[in-house]
């Protein structure tokens, strides 16, 4: 009865009462679990009417006489087609589409079935995420994805990883974009990984160029977690998680005795007793091991008009060198609300404050530090440790913390109209609101005879910084979708606006009143005045304001997609976006990025039915180009510089009188980057898809590529002055695989894969129309030596030095080799590479390559009842490491423990030349160039769920143990601490410079969904 | 009822998207924030000013001074490199033993700064023309702008011989090395120009002491002119500053250079600085780089007097403790201990190479760093200026003219003690030549004047050869990194690469 007076109300209401109408109503249910399925297509062939099923499944529909056929369809079930006859009541159960491939995969501004795909996307899903303790989720991607490298520029807590999508594709900053619930970010730390459902990793052109200028180094789609329609008693899912993390292994070092042997050699005399000499090991000093906890808390239900998800998170890492730690509390809140049959809104939100201490650069300082030198003296004071400074020291001094609060987010809204059309409105906010705070009090480190050394700090001195970024994206989407006897399609268009702004404050004064914590403040005037103290106490003496030119930018972009599928045979999709960006000068502002895909579904052909091997397969092949511009938005700008550094002092009282004068020149004429890739693809399964394969050949350009160039001294920019050009074009090409077997032998469920990627990384072209260059430098050393050359015909950020032959072993082999006025016997013959009899610098040659040619992973598991392995290898061959911690050295550091190895006279070392504290031997050469291949056991898990039975009996319903090690162990040539490393600066990839070290973590982990 | 909200929503929607579309350049128009262009300046007379200003900014960047280190002084046979014996050893010490190669730390420094400054003064000279300001300003901002970019030049050609030479704000891309002659007659140009307009420094008060002044730029042609061998104007010009009245020698030698002759009498030009650590805070690190290393920690040691430089001075001549700081030596109430690190003497064969001593010329009163940067290193003082008018008067057959100056300086030194440094009487042109560069060498020692006065006078051969010194390195090399940038099109010079 109720019912009937709702429908005669609606009917009312809508004023489209026709008498030869008759309603059609229903529930819509899944065959598995009998539960109502919302959002169900109901649609009436050869009409333009349709409706959806309501959040119960239910829907009504009014048909006129003629209208005797309804059509029943969901993404991931089989489409059904109803004879309606006499009936006003159908209940339609759906059933699931068998085939495995039918997934649905999130795509740009949308999803797909897997099947429907014309691009190459690669997900991960939820389990894979939690595998690695790590803050960042983008972690858990190494090894895990086909075509996708993750490197850690830094082991340090709050480090973000380096993700690299087919390679670099450009000289400017490489890293691809994440959309989180459709708003792009840069950056995704604040996120906890468990509170995402998946990561989908949109590769090629036909799936990112729907994202323009910003998707040319791909786009990581991550959606989080949801309450799931129908399970209307919530889910409470709670873990813990702890984890001990310790240095991989250390670098071998000599000691203080063999230290003091070298330094005799070189300074004769200079100790005299070498068994008297300390012996002290930096490294073992600065290293200990600590800590991560990691908890989660969530609640995630629905009820008939709503779904939600709560998640708390904390975590905290200490840091394996003291003085580093990350701390972070996620809540995440995501909700949405069924406001009529039509109209959705939503929300989803994330509030991540954190916490970050960062250690001093000591693990650099460790590897130099002399070992003859002890740390504290007999009274407990800390030694002096000439020209690097008692690491020691360094962190007892350190008082450095960055703390965050960022705000992520947005509210959407659904609205379906016409049948067919669905308008979604999303505003999306990125707030960030940054603290920083630095401290250093006095003191002083004395020499072993009572004068003060260098390192020292006079006055305490205490710097802070507040940064404010906001960031707002609104995007508006259309969507079409429509099925025509055998045609799909699917069309999307749509407008997006972004702007992003960011303003920064930072101060700094030096001697604070009393060395204590809560008095870390700075103001002027004073409060306290110290009429005995130069300078005044509390004193501000630096204010800077401003704006970081990274983040002030705006976009507006406008896009279009159509997926046409025939038959689910034959597949189309084309998509074009056009963006404007506030980077470029008004005449280069517009970019247009079009793309274009075929697929076929071979499999769904009459012709494999009788292949009964093969349970799928399909081809597809795309192209498009997509845009990059990740670069700050002034570099357009030529702009004037006023400060300290360009005023004069003037008068006998010496007055710093202003003076201003240009700056860098920018360059107006700067245009997008732009990538174009082809993709072509094969998806394969055999035996009911047991065995599972996937490849993809790719080939990316990028030309026009924005590159900082050094330009000539003449035109005064000052030393070392970088002018941003578009100045290049690169290719990156490859084939990735990713193969699986998977089966369930007695109870024994297993699975085995194994994917990965070649990449071929090649510069094609240097040098823009202003001929400033053939060749790009980089890598600089900080001691004016530059280890890159990226040239035509060599791969991005190529290393480059002299080349080695042996030892110069008497003075009769050194007169009869061409070598450096510099070079004596017992130290390094360079190769006279271009044979002109000389050494010079013009010898210096390619000596390697930073980039992998091959990128790999597998993974293994194995599950019997509640118990489960899990094995997870990744490795990468074919790159060199260049060690520049070694080759740096203006002053006398400690040694490598090869070095003893070195040349004493003739025949005593044809690979290690005598000893020296810097200079010819310390040139650029294949001498510290190491293989960069490596095998690492990236996890291993074993982990034990409890019977149900008992689980039950506990009212739980689920309870999960596990045992992990992450980084257990890697097969290495490389001497460094970790050999996965990369650098955000593409021209000074896998440079060692003395980072701080990834460590080996093991973790105990509980589980337990009530 | 769905129906109709739907439509109101996709309305709006719509309407919203329209509007967003109409305003959407003003949207990307993103002005830069707290920044200025540069084609907004300058372009009134305060802009004019600041610009003039910025130019003399540029004596105070580290690498004006030949890149950082003094590599001049440490090229000559007055000091060696410093500091303790492993520090800067591969980047400095190589110019100590003449075994710099093309890539050598310090040249791209060097090079890179003194286009920058070159192209500050190039800002003033293309654009104060076209402000609209009183002429009289304007002559005298053209004039301190071209004063200041003919000494650049004067460093580079010397340096370096010819280079390219950049007379604009914004050069050809194409520009090759212009001959020694060519970058000669610009600074003869520049620096006529400004002794044509600029005024004496008597006329310079407050915040205007220690800009440029005619007496500044005629000093400098007559040292430009005894560069090009020019003897009878190099006379002409050194006689002029001389007799302008503007100029007198200290009676004390530590005020020729020291604190309490700044913008003293003896001062032609030179750099002001402020006590401050930083570059950015008005301090100038000339001094803390040669400042004494260890206790008082004072700088980095660098520079460090020859023994035979120490044995070379005149008997009891007290310009030797006037110039070098010797271990046990109490200045200003503090004593000097030196650095733990270096051995107070250094012996090869028995024979002592090396004692720990420091510059004294760039010594100013205090115990600590900052009050070193506050140094104004001189690059042109008044003892200068006499022993330029004596040698070009030797040179042009004026020996007794020459013994005047060059007794004027001998009797300063002699600070009223007339049994030391007797008056000079030669007048053989040969032998008093010698005499004047002796002279030269122990009144201006460690200013960076001796290097290129044995390269100018033929006797760098002579007196360096024995300690590495070979033909090659009467100029330095071009920095590699700029040969390599302009893809060759920038040559080296003679004996550096082929």
């Amino acid at each position: 009865m109720r019912k009937l007076l709702l429908i005669s109300l609606l009917t009312i209401i809508s004023g489209a009462a026709i008498a030869q109408e008759k309603v059609v109503s229903g529930k819509i249910t899944g065959k598995e679990d009998g539960q109502g399925i919302p959002g169900a297509n109901i649609s009436v062939p050869g009409s333009s009417k349709g409706t959806v099923s309501a959040v119960d499944g239910s829907y009504r529909i009014n048909l006129s006489a003629s209208e005797n056929t309804l059509v029943i369809s969901f993404i991931g079930y089989i489409t059904q087609t109803i004879a309606v006859g006499e009936r006003s009541v159908i209940d339609v159960v759906l059933e699931m589409d068998d085939k495995v491939l039918d997934e649905v995969v999130v795509v740009g501004y949308g999803v797909q079935k897997k099947s429907d795909l014309t691009g190459s996307i690669s997900s991960v899903k939820e389990t894979e995420l939690l595998k690695i303790p790590s803050f960042n989720a983008a972690q858990s991607l190494q090894g895990k994805v086909a075509g996708v490298q993750v490197y850690n520029s830094s082991g340090a807590p709050g480090a973000s990883p380096v993700v690299r999508v087919r390679g670099v594709g450009t000289f400017n900053n490489s890293s691809p974009i994440y959309v989180v619930d459709g708003v792009i970010l840069d950056d995704i730390s604040f996120l906890n990984s468990a509170d995402i459902q998946s990561m989908e990793v949109l590769k090629d052109a036909s799936s990112t160029a729907i994202f323009g200028s910003r998707g040319a180094n791909g786009v990581i789609i991550i959606t989080t977690k949801q309450g799931k329609m129908g399970q209307e008693k919530a889910v409470v899912n709670f873990t813990s998680e702890y984890s001990l993390q310790q240095v991989g292994k250390t670098i071998d070092m000599v000691n203080g005795k063999q230290f003091g042997a070298l330094t005799n050699e070189i300074i004769p005399g200079t100790y005299n007793n070498l068994n008297a000499l300390p012996n002290t090991d930096w490294q073992n000093l600065i290293f200990r091991t600590a800590p991560i906890q990691n908890y989660q808390l969530s609640v995630n239900g629905a009820s008939s008009k709503s779904q939600y998800y709560f998640g708390v998170g904390y975590f905290n890492q200490q840091g394996i060198v003291p003085k580093s730690s990350y701390e972070r509390l996620t809540l995440k809140f995501n909700n949405t609300y069924m406001l009529t049959d039509n109209i959705k809104v939503g929300n989803n939100i994330t509030f991540a404050p954190s916490q970050q201490q960062n250690a001093p650069d000591v693990v650099y300082a460790a590897y130099r530090a002399q070992p003859l030198r002890a740390p504290y003296y007999a009274d407990g004071t800390f030694g002096a440790v000439p020209n690097v400074g008692n690491p020691l020291a360094a962190l007892e001094y350190s008082n450095s913390f960055n703390k965050t609060m960022r705000l992520v987010g947005n509210m959407f809204t659904d609205v379906k109209f016409l049948k067919d059309f669905n308008f979604h409105s999303s505003f999306g906010v990125d707030l960030n609101f940054g603290r920083s705070s630095n401290y250093t009090p006095a003191y002083t480190v004395y020499n072993p005879d009572g004068t003060p050394n260098q390192q020292q700090n006079l006055l305490s001195s205490l710097s802070k910084g507040t940064s404010n970024s906001s960031t707002w994206l609104w995007e508006n989407t259309v969507t079409y979708m429509k099925e025509i006897g055998e045609h799909k399609f699917n069309v999307l268009g749509g407008y997006t606006m972004q702007q992003t702004t960011n303003e920064f404050i930072n101060i700094a004064g030096s001697n604070i009143i009393r060395d204590l914590p809560e008095l870390r403040y700075l103001n002027n005037p004073n409060y306290f005045y110290d009429p005995t103290s130069t300078p005044v106490v509390n004193n501000l003496a630096a204010i800077n304001n401003g704006v970081d030119a990274n983040l002030y930018y705006s976009l507006i972009s406008y896009l279009f997609r159509v997926n046409y599928t025939w038959k689910d045979k034959y597949l189309l999709t084309a998509s074009f976006r056009r963006d404007g960006s506030s980077k470029f000068s008004p005449a280069n502002r517009w970019g247009n990025f079009p793309s274009f895909a075929l697929g076929w579904n071979v499999f769904n052909e009459s012709f494999m039915e009788n292949i009964k091997a093969i349970t799928n397969l399909k081809v597809r092949a795309s192209w498009g180009t997509i845009g990059n511009e990740k670069i700050n938005y002034l570099k357009q700008y030529s702009l004037i510089t006023a400060n300290g550094n360009t005023s004069p002092v003037f008068g006998t009282a010496n007055n710093l009188v202003s003076g201003a004068t240009f700056d860098v020149s920018g360059n107006p004429n700067l245009v997008w980057e732009t990538t174009s890739q082809t993709d072509i693809g094969v998806e394969i399964g055999f035996f009911n898809n047991r065995l599972t394969g996937e490849f993809d050949y790719f080939n990316k350009q990028t030309k026009d590529i924005l590159v900082p160039l050094r330009t000539q001294g003449y035109f005064g920019n000052g030393n070392g002055a970088l002018i941003t050009v578009n100045a290049g074009t690169v290719l990156n090409r490859g084939v990735e695989f990713n193969v699986a077997w998977q089966d369930e032998i007695k109870g024994i469920k297993y699975r085995v894969g194994i994917l990965g990627n070649t990449l071929h990384n090649e510069v094609l072209a240097v040098g823009g129309s202003k001929g400033i260059d053939s060749t790009l430098v980089g890598g600089f050393l900080g001691n004016g030596q530059a280890a890159t050359l990226s040239r035509v015909g060599l791969p991005i950020g190529a290393f480059y030095g002299y080349k080695t032959a042996g030892v110069f072993q008497n003075a009769a082999q050194l007169n009869a080799t061409p070598h450096d006025a510099n070079a004596d016997v017992g130290d390094l013959i360079f190769v006279d590479t271009n044979k002109d009899g000389k050494i010079t610098a013009a010898d210096r040659t390619y000596l390697g390559s930073p980039i992998p040619t091959l990128i790999y992973g597998f993974n293994m598991m194995v599950g019997y009842k509640g118990l489960e392995i899990m094995a997870d290898f990744q490795g990468q061959t074919g790159n060199k490491i260049l060690n520049a911690k070694e080759i740096v050295r203006p002053d006398p550091y400690n040694f490598e423990k090869h070095v003893i190895n070195r040349w004493t006279g003739e025949g005593t070392s044809n690979t290690e030349p005598r000893a020296s504290f810097g200079g010819y031997n310390y040139s650029i050469s294949d001498r510290f160039i190491q293989d960069g291949s490596y095998l690492r056991l990236r996890s291993l898990t074993i982990g034990y769920t409890l019977p149900e039975a008992w689980t039950t009996k506990m009212r739980v319903k689920q309870v999960k143990f596990y045992a992990r090690g992450t980084n257990v162990f890697t097969i290495a040539k490389f001497t460094g601490y970790s050999p996965d490393f990369g650098s955000s600066d593409v021209l000074s990839n896998n440079i060692d410079y003395g980072s701080y070290p990834v460590a080996k973590v093991y973790t105990l982990g509980l589980n337990v969904t009530f | 009822m769905g129906t109709s909200v739907n439509h109101r929503v996709s309305s709006f929607a719509f309407l919203a998207l329209m509007l967003v579309s109409f305003s959407c350049q003003d949207f990307l128009d993103k002005k830069p924030q707290g920044q200025l262009l540069q084609t907004s300046f300058p372009v009134s007379q305060s802009d004019a000013a600041l610009a003039t200003n910025a130019i003399y900014a540029n004596l105070r960047n580290w690498y004006y001074h030949s890149g950082g280190y003094p590599i001049l002084d440490i090229m000559s046979d007055d000091t060696r490199k410093g500091s303790s014996p492993a520090d800067q050893f591969s980047t400095v010490g190589p110019y100590d033993n003449f075994s710099i190669n093309t890539q050598q730390d310090g040249l791209d420094r060097w090079w890179a700064a003194m286009y920058q400054a070159i192209r500050a003064a190039n800002i003033v000279i293309a654009y104060v023309p076209t402000i609209n300001m009183p002429d009289a300003n304007k002559t005298q901002y053209l004039a301190e702008a071209r004063f200041l970019r003919g000494i650049f030049y004067f460093d580079m050609v010397r340096a370096w011989g010819g280079v390219p030479l950049v007379t604009t704000p914004d050069p050809p891309l194409t520009l090759a090395r212009a001959t020694a002659d060519e970058v000669y007659s610009q600074v003869i140009s520049d620096l006529t120009f400004a002794a044509q307009n600029l005024p004496e420094q008597s006329s310079y008060t407050g915040n205007d002491i220690g800009r440029a002044t005619r007496g500044a730029a005629k000093s400098f042609l007559a040292k430009v002119y005894l560069f090009t061998k020019d003897f009878v104007n190099a006379e002409k010009y050194a006689l002029e500053v001389i007799n302008s009245g503007q100029y007198n020698l200290q009676s004390d030698f530590a005020d020729a250079t020291g604190i309490n002759g700044n913008y003293g009498v003896e001062s032609i030009f030179e750099i002001g600085a402020k006590p401050s650590d930083g570059t950015e805070n008005g301090g100038d690190q000339y001094a803390n780089t040669q400042g004494i290393r260890g206790a008082p920690n004072r700088g980095w040691g660098f520079s460090r007097p020859t023994p035979e430089f120490i044995n070379s001075f005149e008997a009891n001549d007290p310009r030797r403790d006037g110039s070098i700081i010797f271990l046990g030596e109490v200045l200003g109430g503090v004593k000097t201990i030196g650095d733990p690190a270096t051995p107070d003497t250094t012996k090869v064969n028995g024979a002592i190479v090396e004692i720990e001593c420091y510059n004294q010329k760039v010594w100013t009163p205090g115990d600590n760093v900052p009050s070193q940067w506050g140094h104004h290193r001189r690059l042109m003082r008044y003892a200068d200026v006499l022993l330029m008018a004596s040698e070009a008067s030797n040179e042009n057959g004026k020996s007794a003219q020459a013994l005047t100056y060059l007794n004027q300086v001998r009797k300063r030194a002699r600070m009223g003690n007339n049994a030391i440094l007797p008056d000079i009487a030669q007048t053989n042109k040969d032998l008093l030549r010698d005499i004047i560069i002796n002279e030269r060498r122990h009144e201006l020692a460690m200013e960076g004047h001796r290097f290129w006065d044995l390269v100018r006078t033929n006797k760098a051969a002579s007196v360096l050869g024995p300690l590495g010194y070979t033909n090659k390195y009467s100029l330095l090399p071009v920095p590699q990194s700029q040969i390599d940038i302009s893809k060759g099109r920038l040559t080296q010079n003679p004996g550096w690469n082929n």
